[in-house]
């Protein structure tokens, strides 16, 4: 075997497991001491931010003069930007997905947009932060939390001013000699939880409670919760690190820091402190740094003159002077393949591969693993991903294949995903862009989150390569990219901006948009930007490539273009939208305002907002429903809304009133004189109702009735003139007045008063009414009704005979007509007995 | 005839068109009416159960979003559309404690949660800010009370705007639950939603038409995109207008849809297209039932006794009512194809022939049983069945819808139904029309019920053209001296939708030539044996249908004479059924689509990326399709009766109906008029 440089190289190993240490960057800073600095680095191979330590005494002259700058590096040492920080010394930077957070000593703290680290927003924690200033602050993904100088612990959550809630009181009298934020997706409760090493316990905080979790090894330099929240390490006073599961159950570990120190001249408390993954604890005391294991073992590295430690979930940042270097537990994969005397069949198909190549035949020994040649294939590919260096991915990728060669059925798609996921590592790892990504952080955080870590460094051409390479969607990108082009261009005077500037800016973004962005890509976002920007033009013209009226209407209202916002709402059909937009006017305008902008005699597309603000004022608000229509001229609907007004009134005056003027509106309008004359009956109807109960001692209710129910009604109750009053009042039809005194007379079983009325004239309605009616009732008047037949069509009286039950009579009526046919008809459905008897009968005497 | 069905009604949902062929020789040969209960084909369309789980599930998972115990507020126009998408008993698994209707007037709540689920509707806003307010004032021992608004189908901006201006906005936990559509039946999808006549034709607010697009949205999620949309009127543009828009916003949801190889097209029905339809007397005995009893979200009000007997053990079949209903008299009964197989067959059939029919079931049972007998009418029957035993279920139905129909009867002797019918008829066919306003005006003067007398007078608006001024004054002016003046708004609203207007009218006037060109009247209908949709109106077809007919069933309107494919008779135990021809849009019918006022709808839709092809393997060509029919602004049960009847001329498409809600004449008009005045003090 040719000896090659070995990745093994750089493994060492603590008690037979192995770790390694690559060296990731060479820094192209120049700083010689990183412990004059305060210093945050973003975990996944993010950027890292420094500023002074003024606690730190200068030398004279290695003073700069001016207010302290915060220097933004990536993490390969290059300098992307440096801020002015004019506020209190901070007390806290902390970078999230695309903020730099830095937090005073006094309560305030400002956002930095890392694409734009010029521009930040600020925001204070409230009066008793700004009063008793804060003692210190911790981070995480999705907020902060604060010890004031009144000892009280408060949350922030979410990093963009999010609410400031107080936990619970923590009894404390001193500040405690650390604490540490455990997140609320690795809590037991899901909430938020901070544990504060006091006197010689940890108390457990969250917004409720206090726990005292009753250790008697305190007080504790340092409280370090592992990566993946399982394990928390904790540096006692007495000089012990002692690893405990997140519960305090169970003891993993616990290691006498004099015995780690092997006799060292420093000691003490450490300087910096963190995990390597989750497998060990690493720490550091000036430039040593110190790897150590579960018993005891140690690795120790030295870079002078000083450290800093960034923990990330698969290994450890060690940033020196000098170098970036990375340290981890050697990754399963590359332990088969690569560990000495691996008996894998991983490192045998990795040899097979390097004899092939050299064109031995034992090569062949590739077949003895053809059982185990599939997981040997998956093994390499998954080496692959764990090597920095291309040469060697390159290998172990060509490894993979050649095993592949030998299998029947292989699903590429590994192969190929890795390949993909290298070539993207490998090109942000290049030290101009510097990010240090492993393939483990990849996995964790995804590349939706790479794509914005990209983003927040305005790599928008990288990113959008990338995003189409993994066919990823490239809104955001080209968003992000929409947006920083226009704010470069806001320190512009408007002034001097060029004749179509606005166009040519808009038609660059619409051209990129429409070349490289999926369809759908929303315009009102970048919109919104150029109009915070103060190019209001330009906004408009944006929006108007919006499809998405949800997203144009509320911009266009904040711009002030009321009326556009309403046409582009109705122009949704989402009336909900159109609401949204009413709602604002009328809340925001003067009623002659408001009305004026819906003034749809000039334009008509504008009618449905019209329609909904009726339909809404109906419901929820009378007042404006009038004043639009009194200033719209709309009379109709005035009056129908007295008359259903005049429906919902339960006093009788009320009801009068209402129509009164409901009859007054219609008259306004001379197309509805018929209906103005209505409503004036309705309204004398009402009133001569109420006046007859009162007449009558208000022994009986009229009012509400309808004109026939009225004359029925005094009919029934044998009022029969103020009926007749009634009737010409209003002109009854003959017709109707008649089918009410049928009605009436027959309901109170008036026999005689049927009669006469019967009598009275020659009925308009005919007699068969009287006849059907009177068998109508229940229970049917037959011989009532057989009274009326003979006033009846003759033709037609043997039929109402035969519904009267009176088959006899029947049969007479068809013999007078000589209607043998009906005489037939008679005798066949005749029911048994007397009937047919009698029908027999008539038929007889008529042969 | 049942017992035939069997096999086919609970077959499952294979596909295999050559069974309708080798079924028919199965069926009996008592008479020929079995084409108009033709057993389901085995072919059923689209399954429509995903959408019902999805509305039961969503529920239930806004309901456990919500941690510990609750007690529901229930909008009572809710109640029946989720009866139909879960059992409400079954929402206890939900930690739900108590159910209470919403109604003005303070709780008595002793959980840790208050739900309300409710329409966004403002007066309910308001009742509920008053019980927040009321319960926060309520001093409570078990910490403070949770309220969530549960908004359906979804939080409005008036509704925030409402409960902010009541100062409750903020203590309220505002969610959505999005219901849309709801199977009614395996063909027929509802809204479920009240009203939407009124809101679109007279209010002019579009929410409906909104609503209905996402729901369409949804359903093209679920079926893929409609190769075609086709509609008529405004109403069905502004629709198809909006789902064009939904699918070009690149908004997530409506991203990459693929074209449907289930559904060959939407066809829009804007109610507004054809009035005529609901204000003709319904005559199927799904119709008879709306329009005399009431069906509502698919159940109707009944006698107790009419589903259980009273003296042997009562097995109810479904019940939705609510822990806090009062007992009250009637029972809600819901009335399901599935579950009941006797109501299936006799629902769509006109109700002249249901009688027999019944006598019929009757009779067999009988036979079953050995107990011969002659039957000879209904009263007969109902004693008979009274007598057997056994076969409880069927013999239950049997005694339900013989109940009903003997409630009915009565109504369709009376010379009052016959007259009506009578005037209709002969307004349809146009012929006489003064003479059909005396008949409406006699029944007015008799005071018969205000709904069909203003139903009849619209008919004739419609149908002539518009009334005579002096007429048309003179009815109005008795109408509202009979039924009372408040319905004068009412008048006036008509006359904005033109449904009663003054003649000669300025509004077009497309009936006469319709009348032809459709074939709306047919003379030689037959009622037990339809041979054409107009048997749901013993001689009317329904201009609505007849459109759906222009685009899927062009020969059905053109041919109509012997020896065509139309003639059952011809067909029933022989030939197979014909081939459903292609969705051709409008063809042929150009002329007679511009005559109708209304935007006409045609719209290819296709799906993005070319994607589309069908995966399955089944064969289009020979395979089957469906062709979804969506009622803007309500259908009849008669047009469904047609749909369904049309689904069994061809073979090669079914039809999937889709409405915003169930309507008829009576109710549509009640919703164009102000709520009846409340009582005087």
């Amino acid at each position: 075997m040719t000896i090659l440089p070995s990745p093994t190289l750089s493994w060492d190993t603590i008690q037979n497991v192995f770790y390694r240490k690559e060296e990731v960057y060479q820094m192209a800073w120049s700083i010689p001491d990183l412990s004059d600095y305060l210093i945050a680095a973003a975990r996944n191979g993010g950027p890292i931010a420094m500023i002074r330590d003024e606690r730190k005494v200068m030398l004279l002259g290695k003073h700069t003069p001016g207010k302290p700058k915060i220097h933004i590096y990536t993490a390969a040492g290059a300098l992307l930007s440096s801020l002015t920080w004019d506020l209190t010394p901070p007390i806290l930077m902390h970078f999230t997905s695309t903020h730099l957070a830095v937090v005073s000593d006094e309560g305030t703290y400002r956002l930095y947009d890392l694409s734009n680290p010029q521009q930040y927003t600020q925001h204070t924690l409230g009066s008793e932060a700004s009063e008793m200033g804060l003692v210190s602050a911790k981070g995480y993904d999705e907020g902060f939390v604060v010890l004031t100088g009144g000892l009280q612990f408060l949350e922030v959550a979410g990093w963009k001013g999010g609410r400031v809630t107080p936990l619970a009181g923590s009894s404390l009298t001193d500040p405690p000699t650390s604490w540490a934020i455990i997140p609320p997706d690795q809590s037991s409760s899901g909430h938020i939880e901070i544990l504060i090493s006091t006197g010689t316990t940890i108390v457990t905080l969250d917004a409720l409670d206090r726990i005292d979790q009753r250790i008697s090894r305190g007080p504790f330099s340092h409280i370090l919760p592992s990566p993946n929240g399982r394990f928390l390490a904790l540096l006692t006073g007495s000089g012990s690190l002692w690893v405990v599961s997140a519960d305090f159950g169970r003891n993993l570990s616990d290691v006498s820091l004099a015995d780690v120190m092997d006799g060292d001249e420093v000691g003490g408390i450490p300087d910096g402190a963190g995990w390597c993954g989750d497998n060990a604890v690493v720490l550091s005391w000036g430039s040593k740094v110190v790897v150590v294991g579960p018993s005891g073992d140690c690795l120790r590295y030295d870079y002078p003159p000083s450290v800093h430690l960034v923990t990330e979930p698969d290994g450890l940042r060690i940033l020196s002077s000098s170098t970036s270097d990375f340290i981890q537990k050697v990754p399963d994969s590359s332990l088969a393949v690569f560990s000495p005397g691996s008996s894998h069949p991983a490192a045998t198909l990795y040899d097979a591969l390097d004899l092939f190549d050299r064109r031995s035949p034992k090569a062949d020994e590739i077949r003895s693993i053809r059982a185990d040649l599939a997981s040997a294939v998956d093994m390499c590919i998954d080496a692959a991903g764990r090597e920095w260096d291309a040469n060697w991915q390159r290998r172990l990728l060509r490894a993979a294949q050649f095993g592949r060669a030998f299998l029947d059925l292989y699903n590429p798609s590994d192969f190929i995903n890795m390949a993909q996921t290298l070539k993207v590592l490998n090109a942000i790892r290049y030290y101009e862009i510097g990010i240090p990504l492993t393939y483990a952080q990849y996995l964790l955080i995804g590349p939706s989150t790479l794509i914005s870590h990209l983003l927040s460094r305005n790599l928008h051409l990288l990113a959008l390569r990338i995003s189409q390479y993994l066919s990823l969607r490239p809104d955001p990108v080209l968003k992000h990219w929409a947006a920083a082009k226009i704010s470069r261009s806001k320190g512009v005077d408007p002034s001097e901006r060029g004749i179509g500037e606005d166009e040519g800016l808009c038609r660059v973004i619409v051209d990129k948009f429409e070349k490289e962005g999926d369809r759908g890509v929303s315009y009102a976002e970048i919109a919104k930007k150029a109009w915070e920007a103060g190019r209001v033009r330009l906004a408009t013209m944006l929006l108007d490539h919006e499809r998405r009226a949800a997203e144009q209407v509320p911009l266009l209202l904040q711009m002030k273009e009321e009326k556009v916002a309403l046409v582009k709402a109705i122009d949704s059909g989402d009336t909900d939208l159109v609401y949204h937009v009413l709602l604002h006017l009328h809340s925001s305008k003067s009623p002659g305002d408001f009305f004026a902008i819906l003034d749809d005699s000039s334009n008509p597309q504008l009618t449905p907002a019209i329609n909904l603000l009726q339909v809404y004022a109906k419901e929820g608000d009378r007042r404006l429903l009038r004043d639009f229509y009194y200033q719209d001229d709309r009379r109709t609907e005035t009056a129908c809304l007295e008359m259903q007004e005049a429906g919902e009134a339960v006093e009788p005056e009320e009801r009068v009133g209402k129509l009164q003027a409901a009859s007054k509106a219609f008259g306004e309008d001379k197309e509805r004189l018929f209906e103005a004359k209505m409503v004036e009956d309705a309204h004398r109807l009402l009133s001569f109702q109420l006046a007859q109960e009162r007449e009558l001692d208000h022994k009986y209710k009229f009012a509400g009735l309808s004109v026939d129910q009225f004359i029925s009604r005094l009919l029934t109750e044998g009022f029969s003139k103020r009926a007749e009053k009634v009737r010409n009042d209003f002109k009854v039809p003959d017709k109707r007045w008649w089918w009410v005194k049928l009605k009436a007379l027959a309901g109170n079983k008036d026999w005689d008063g049927l009669e006469a009325f019967a009598k009275s004239k020659k009925s308009p309605i005919g007699y068969e009414p009287f006849v059907t009616h009177l068998l109508a009732l229940s229970p049917p008047q037959p011989a009532q009704a057989a009274s009326f037949v003979p006033r009846c069509d003759p033709k037609i009286r043997a039929d109402l005979y035969v519904l009267c039950g009176d088959w006899g009579t029947a049969a007479e009526a068809a013999g007078e007509r000589k209607d043998k046919a009906k005489l037939e008809q008679l005798r066949r459905s005749a029911p048994n007995g007397i009937a047919q008897r009698e029908v027999d009968e008539v038929i007889r005497r008529m042969k | 005839m049942s017992s035939s069905a069997t096999p086919s009604s609970t077959a499952g949902p294979s596909r295999l068109p050559h069974l309708s062929a080798g079924q028919a020789p199965t069926a009996p040969s008592t008479s020929g009416d079995s084409e108009s209960t033709a057993l389901p084909p085995p072919d059923r369309g689209i399954d429509t159960g995903i959408l019902k789980e999805l509305a039961r599930s969503a529920l239930i998972e806004k309901l456990n979003d919500i941690q510990g115990q609750k007690t529901l507020i229930l909008d009572k126009s809710l109640a029946g559309p989720l009866g139909l998408v879960t059992d409400i008993a079954l929402l206890k698994n939900q930690a739900v404690d108590k159910i209470f209707w919403l109604e003005s007037g303070p709780l008595n709540v002793a959980t840790r949660n208050i739900v309300w689920l409710c329409r966004p509707k403002l007066s309910l806003m308001r009742t509920i800010a008053e019980q927040v307010r009321q319960e926060q004032a309520r001093a409570s021992s078990s910490g403070p009370v949770v309220f969530t608004l549960l908004l359906v189908p979804r939080a409005t901006e008036l509704c925030r705007k409402v409960l902010e201006d009541e100062g409750v906005a903020g203590d309220l936990n505002i969610q959505e639950y999005k219901l849309e559509f709801i199977p009614m039946e395996e063909d027929l999808l509802s809204l479920e939603m009240d009203d939407v006549a009124r809101d679109i034709y007279l209010n002019g607010d579009d929410t409906p038409i909104y609503y209905s697009s996402l729901a369409l949205m949804t359903f093209q999620r679920a079926y893929g995109l409609f190769p075609r949309i086709l509609g008529k009127g405004d109403a069905a543009k502004r629709l198809a207008d909006l789902m064009w828009r939904h699918q070009s916003s690149g908004l997530p949801e409506y991203r990459d849809f693929e074209s449907s190889d289930q559904v060959d097209g939407l066809i829009i029905i804007d109610r507004s297209v054809d009035w005529v339809t609901p204000m003709c007397t319904q005559l199927t005995y799904d119709g008879m039932l709306d329009e005399y009893i009431g069906i509502n979200n698919g159940s109707i009000e009944i006698d107790p006794a009419l589903i259980d007997p009273p003296a042997p053990t009562p097995a109810p079949t479904s019940t939705s009512a609510l822990p806090t209903t009062p007992v009250v008299k009637k029972r809600k009964h819901q009335l399901s194809s599935s579950k009941d197989r006797l109501y299936a067959e006799i629902r769509d059939l006109n109700f002249a022939v249901v009688g027999s029919r019944l006598s019929r079931v009757a009779r067999r049972l009988e036979g079953d049983y050995g107990g011969a007998k002659n039957l000879k009418n209904v009263r007969e029957m109902k004693e008979f069945v009274g007598k057997i035993g056994g076969l409880q279920g069927e013999q239950q139905n049997l005694r339900l819808h013989t109940g009903l129909t003997e409630q009915l009867m009565p109504i369709t002797r009376t010379d009052e139904f016959n007259k009506m019918l009578e005037a209709q008829q002969n307004l349809v066919a146009g012929y006489d029309a003064m003479a059909q306003l005396s008949t409406i005006e006699e029944m007015m003067f008799q005071q018969s019920a205000w709904s069909g007398v203003l139903r009849g007078a619209v008919l004739m608006s419609l149908t002539n053209g518009g009334i005579k001024v002096k007429n048309l004054e003179a009815y109005k002016r008795d109408f509202l001296q009979v039924y009372g003046y408040h319905h004068l708004p009412l008048l006036i609203h008509l006359q904005t939708l033109g449904l009663l207007v003054k003649s000669p009218s300025t509004l077009p006037h497309p009936s006469p030539s319709l009348r032809k060109s459709l074939r709306l009247v047919v003379d030689d209908t037959n009622d037990a044996v339809p041979n054409d949709i107009s048997y749901v109106y013993s001689g009317y077809a329904p201009l609505s249908v007849r459109l759906v007919q222009c685009v899927t069933q062009k020969n059905s309107i053109l041919s109509a004479g012997p020896g065509t494919t139309d003639d059952p008779a011809q067909r029933t135990g022989k030939s197979a059924l014909p081939q459903a021809h292609p969705i051709a849009g409008w063809r042929g019918f150009e002329d007679v689509l511009a005559s109708i006022p209304g935007a006409t709808v045609d719209i290819r839709q296709k799906a993005e990326g070319g994607a589309g092809v069908a995966v399955d393997g089944r064969d289009k060509a020979e395979g089957s399709t469906t062709t979804v029919v969506f009622f803007l602004g309500g259908c009849t049960f008669t047009e469904i009766a047609a749909l369904r009847w049309m689904s069994k001329q061809t073979k090669g498409r079914k039809f999937l109906i889709a409405t915003t809600g169930i309507i008829n004449g009576t109710n549509l008009l009640e919703s164009f008029g102000d709520r009846p005045p409340v009582a005087l003090s």
